[in-house]
């Protein structure tokens, strides 16, 4: 049977998904789709993975999700508190298994720019900037970008400026999910009622294996009661309405 | 005496001086400070911070700023990025020198413990450093090339806690984020704070202190000082203030309106004689 689910339930059960049992994951600032994801796998596929958040918590009690996930609320229920310098620290000694990085623009070899568009010191567009993904995706074993959008600007062949390279695993959109392959991005899976053409489309660049590539397993009912429990006002939703 | 009124801490900032400051996004910022700083009409200021927010936009509105070397600017979900901020960097108003969080911090760590410059890590591929004060040193011991970033001293840490003492010592409860560290990079420490208790409060235990006396040279009591920003246990972001703000904020009248209709409740003298 077929249940009902949205853009941003898709999203959140995808990313969870990408989180192991032993992973030792971080969570940034920005990232209300990821703390969903992480809640999630925390309460069902990784119960076991270790979440730090940058709100200062170590497998912080999360009762419900909140749009602003630097908040000091993410360090309650946490057995000490990590903060910043702590967490920049143990990414510099490569202490991430996983970390989601929100990212403005993402190009067909999977590099992101976060920074601006046009020239640096009079750009077209400024972006809030990379935060700490300079530093992270060269180091976090594994980089799952997610981004509540899918349009040819965000898409590109080529990002005008790196702000950061490295480690990327996933790229997670409404869509479909990339995943980084011998240096670009090729489909890994697109999301139930999404068409190729749709994708094509939307997307700045050729995607090599269009036509092949498997649809994503809808979210289970399990999955998807878990989301609506922890998150019950539709905060995950919030990305979107940016765009 | 440290304790002093908003408006005499905020005369302690000279134009073109380099500051910090605390709490990170739409978190713990010192707002009614960096409200006062545009009141009073500071100009050229360096703002060095891994993530601004809500405190870079109040300072771009208000043409306080000459340059941001930060990581990452915005007032975060559900606001999105800040948008005088924004205005006055694709103006070219604003020097914005491009970033990342931990590089910041490791030149306030520098700065912290008297070094010259510190190394950081990562980076590889990225084109930041290309255009940022980023140098590639030869490691002395295995002969690697490192990629360094200087030390850098601001004049001022501007810090909002949860309680001081009349003498500068201060805690923070949850996440300190970024403020020790600001606390000893900086020449000295302006603190708001949201309680002035006994220094017998510390004393009982000097482990939760984050900032000591030594380090701080103003004391504001600011109940609510952070507002519209959020101050853990105290009070979440208040979201249709903020709402009003970046409304206000659309045009200098309106921005000139928000500081106006803010100043009275900012300016309370709490403890001393205004």
């Amino acid at each position: 049977m077929s249940v009902s689910y949205s853009p941003a339930d898709m999203m959140a059960v995808a990313m969870a998904r990408l989180i192991r049992n032993e992973d030792v994951v971080f969570v940034g600032v920005n990232s209300p789709l990821p703390l969903t994801a992480v809640t999630l796998a925390r309460r069902h596929n990784a119960p076991n993975c270790t979440f730090i958040s940058v709100g200062g918590g170590i497998n912080p009690t999360v009762d419900k999700i909140m749009a602003a996930t630097s908040t000091a609320d993410l360090g309650r229920g946490s057995a000490s508190i990590f903060d910043n310098q702590e967490v920049y620290g143990l990414n510099g000694r490569g202490g991430f298994d996983l970390t989601f990085l929100g990212m403005a623009q993402v190009d067909s070899k999977g590099r992101v720019n976060s920074s601006f568009i046009g020239e640096r010191d009079k750009p077209t567009v400024r972006f809030p900037g990379g935060g700490g993904g300079p530093a992270i995706l060269p180091m976090s074993k594994r980089v799952v970008l997610w981004r509540a959008g899918h349009s040819p600007k965000i898409f590109v062949e080529d990002v005008q400026f790196k702000t950061s390279d490295g480690n990327l695993d996933r790229v997670v959109t409404p869509l479909c999910i990339f995943r980084k392959e011998d240096g670009r991005l090729v489909l890994d899976s697109l999301h139930p009622n999404v068409t190729r053409a749709e994708l094509a489309e939307k997307t700045g660049f050729r995607i090599p294996n269009l036509e092949d590539a498997p649809v994503t397993p809808e979210p289970t009912e399990e999955e998807l009661s878990i989301i609506r429990m922890i998150d019950p006002d539709n905060v995950r939703r919030i990305e979107f309405g940016l765009q | 005496m440290k304790q002093m009124t908003l408006e005499q801490a905020a005369r302690l900032v000279g134009n073109d001086q380099i500051v910090t400051i605390g709490g990170t996004l739409s978190q713990r910022i010192p707002a009614a400070m960096v409200r006062e700083l545009a009141r009073q009409g500071v100009k050229g200021l360096h703002l060095v911070k891994p993530s601004p927010g809500y405190d870079a936009d109040v300072l771009a509105a208000g043409g306080c700023l000459a340059s941001v070397r930060a990581g990452m600017t915005t007032l975060e979900q559900p606001f999105g990025m800040a948008p005088s901020f924004r205005r006055a960097a694709e103006r070219g108003d604003i020097d914005v020198i491009e970033n990342a969080c931990p590089a910041v911090m490791a030149s306030l760590q520098a700065a912290a413990f008297g070094l010259p410059f510190q190394a950081v890590a990562g980076f590889a591929g990225s084109d930041v450093p290309g255009v940022a004060p980023f140098a590639t040193v030869q490691d002395p011991f295995t002969g690697k090339d490192t990629l360094v970033v200087p030390a850098i001293r601001p004049d001022w840490a501007i810090l909002h806690v949860h309680e001081a003492d009349v003498r500068g010592n201060a805690r923070i409860y949850g996440t300190p984020v970024w403020d020790r560290l600001m606390s000893r990079a900086a020449r000295r420490v302006i603190l708001t704070a949201e309680k002035i208790v006994d220094t017998s409060h510390f004393v009982a235990q000097p482990e939760m202190t984050i900032i000591p006396e030594l380090f701080v040279e103003a004391v504001v009591h600011a109940p609510a000082g952070a507002w519209p920003t959020a101050v853990f246990d105290c009070y979440d972001i208040d979201e249709p203030a903020m709402r009003r703000y970046l409304d206000l904020g659309k045009t200098p009248q309106g921005f000139r309106q928000y500081l106006d209709e803010t100043a009275s409740q900012d300016r309370r003298a709490l403890g001393v004689a205004a």
